[in-house]
């Protein structure tokens, strides 16, 4: 990155490669747009380029990134609409490639819509904690330094993430069985 | 310590134990605790299985047109950068050197007088009085009445380059690669201005732009009869790397005729020197002299500043 900031700009190519598919993780758990989720990315590689001496080479690139990426999807929510957790079921068991049986797989798929519109219910500050460490595999230390907070408020709020997680995900799932 | 932490102080570790993410300190304590109590193994196991799940919700892949949008972006964005970096002193500096490497001692001085210049081309000029008013008929735009948008822009081009200001000549030298780099009178006026620009910056610049357009017979002529019309030693240096690099043994007569301008600098002159070997002797280009044959030449920044500030 540093290489970046020396005005070396196709070695953005190079970071691209490595980030896009995280980045879009990143959006895509956090908003449920797949198409808003890709105008994300590429407004981050852009702010990249544009506020490359942002990056001073203490902390970690990704952290920076990251912090690019919050900024990002926080303006984006002011001006957009409200994050659409959901697909349809048989998406789901497309991208899963189904399970030992049609059924299990089917099965399957629905945990996993239940849990991905629960993620969507979540507010925004549990979400992104669960979203840091859960897809995009930050460390609570990374995670502190990125939200500008210490470790111990990290675990905490990601301990509460999840009890809500479950909350919303047997209120879901009860919905669900009645409407059956 | 360790056997006094409550399940309440435990619960919120489990996910950083699950995770591999705890300090050895907070580790061993949720394990001693574990160990002793069925409410938070209950817990753990809990926990466990929603992060595990949660583990399984994919993330889709971005689509195909995710790629070419950033390498588009990356593109404009480069081409932007090079223009800027064009137009500030710090890329000027940087082009002059790559064409002029002076000793290293010497750089600095170098680079200072370099800095004036680009001041001067920065401020200086644009306090001067037009003199060319708006009565004065503009540079070949009278002769042809320009109905395409190309041939506005290339009168606009001409008008340009005959500007007063020496930042607008530098704008326009540099316009001149995107406008009509082929265009004959286009080439006509940026030879005449290598030639005759009364800023050694406009001189190099409009080089530049000439040296990405050798394929041209008539570029090609008119730099090789260049060489012994420039007094800057900046500029006589840039020409004369430049044909090594096109290996034009036609340039070899001009440049013997160069060695005999009086005052030329010493640098230069070694540099001819070896120009003329090189060309002489049909080698491999060499295009640029090693930075260490200059260091034997401590004179140069007194042949160097009267020139570049003219
Ligand atoms: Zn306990």
């Amino acid at each position: 990155m540093l290489q970046v900031k020396a005005g070396q700009v196709e070695k953005m190519a190079l970071l691209f490669e490595r980030y896009h598919r995280p980045l879009y993780g990143f959006f895509y758990h956090s908003n449920g747009h797949p198409a808003t989720s890709e105008d994300l990315v590429q407004n981050v590689f852009y702010r990249m380029l544009k506020y490359r001496h942002t990056f001073t080479g203490e902390g970690e690139f990704r952290t920076w990134m990251y912090h690019l990426a919050r900024n990002v999807l926080a303006d984006a929510a002011k001006k957009n609409k409200p994050s659409a957790h959901h697909q349809d079921i048989a998406d789901w068991a497309e991208k899963l490639a189904g399970g030992p049986t049609a059924d299990a797989g089917l099965q399957q798929a629905q945990d996993v819509e239940l849990l991905h519109q629960a993620l969507g219910q979540l507010s925004a500050e549990q979400r992104e904690v669960l979203v840091l460490s859960r897809f995009q595999e930050l460390k609570y230390e990374q995670i502190a330094q990125l939200l500008d907070t210490t470790v111990g408020a990290v675990k905490v709020r990601a301990h509460r993430a999840l009890g809500q997680l479950k909350n919303i995900y047997l209120k879901l799932e009860n919905g669900s069985k009645q409407e059956l | 310590m360790e056997a006094n932490r409550n399940c309440e102080s435990v619960q919120p570790e489990l996910l950083g134990w699950l995770a591999g993410d705890l300090s050895a300190a907070d580790q061993r304590a949720v394990e001693a605790h574990l160990a002793q109590c069925p409410a938070c193994q209950q817990e753990l196991t809990a926990v466990r299985q929603l992060w595990d799940a949660l583990g399984t919700v994919p993330t889709p892949e971005p689509s195909e047109q995710l790629r070419p949008r950033f390498y588009s972006m990356l593109a404009e964005f480069q081409a932007a950068e090079v223009q800027k970096h064009r137009w500030s002193v710090a890329g000027l500096l940087e082009r002059l050197r790559e064409w002029w490497q002076p000793a290293y001692a010497l750089r600095l001085a170098y680079s200072v007088a370099l800095l004036v210049v680009g001041l001067v081309v920065g401020y200086g000029l644009k306090g001067r009085p037009e003199t060319v008013g708006p009565d004065s008929p503009p540079l070949a735009a009278a002769s042809q009445p320009a109905s395409n948008p190309a041939a506005v822009q290339q009168v606009h081009l001409l008008e340009q380059l005959a500007n007063p200001s020496a930042v607008q000549r530098l704008k326009a030298v540099s316009n001149a690669e995107e406008v009509a780099p082929t265009n004959e009178r286009v080439l006509a006026a940026l030879l005449s201005t290598l030639n005759q620009d009364p800023n050694v910056n406009v001189r190099l610049a409009a080089l530049e732009v000439l040296s990405s357009l050798t394929e041209e017979p008539m570029v090609r002529q008119g730099l090789i009869k260049s060489l012994t019309q420039q007094d800057s030693p900046l500029v006589q240096s840039a020409l004369a790397d430049l044909m090594v690099q096109l290996q034009d043994r036609r340039s070899v007569r001009p440049l013997r005729k160069l060695l005999q301008q009086e005052n030329l600098n010493q640098q230069v002159k070694s540099k001819i020197e070896q120009s003329i070997e090189t060309l002489s002797n049909d080698q491999a280009p060499h295009p640029s002299t090693p930075p260490t044959s200059h260091e034997t030449h401590p004179d140069i920044r007194s042949d160097l500043a009267p020139t570049v500030a003219a």
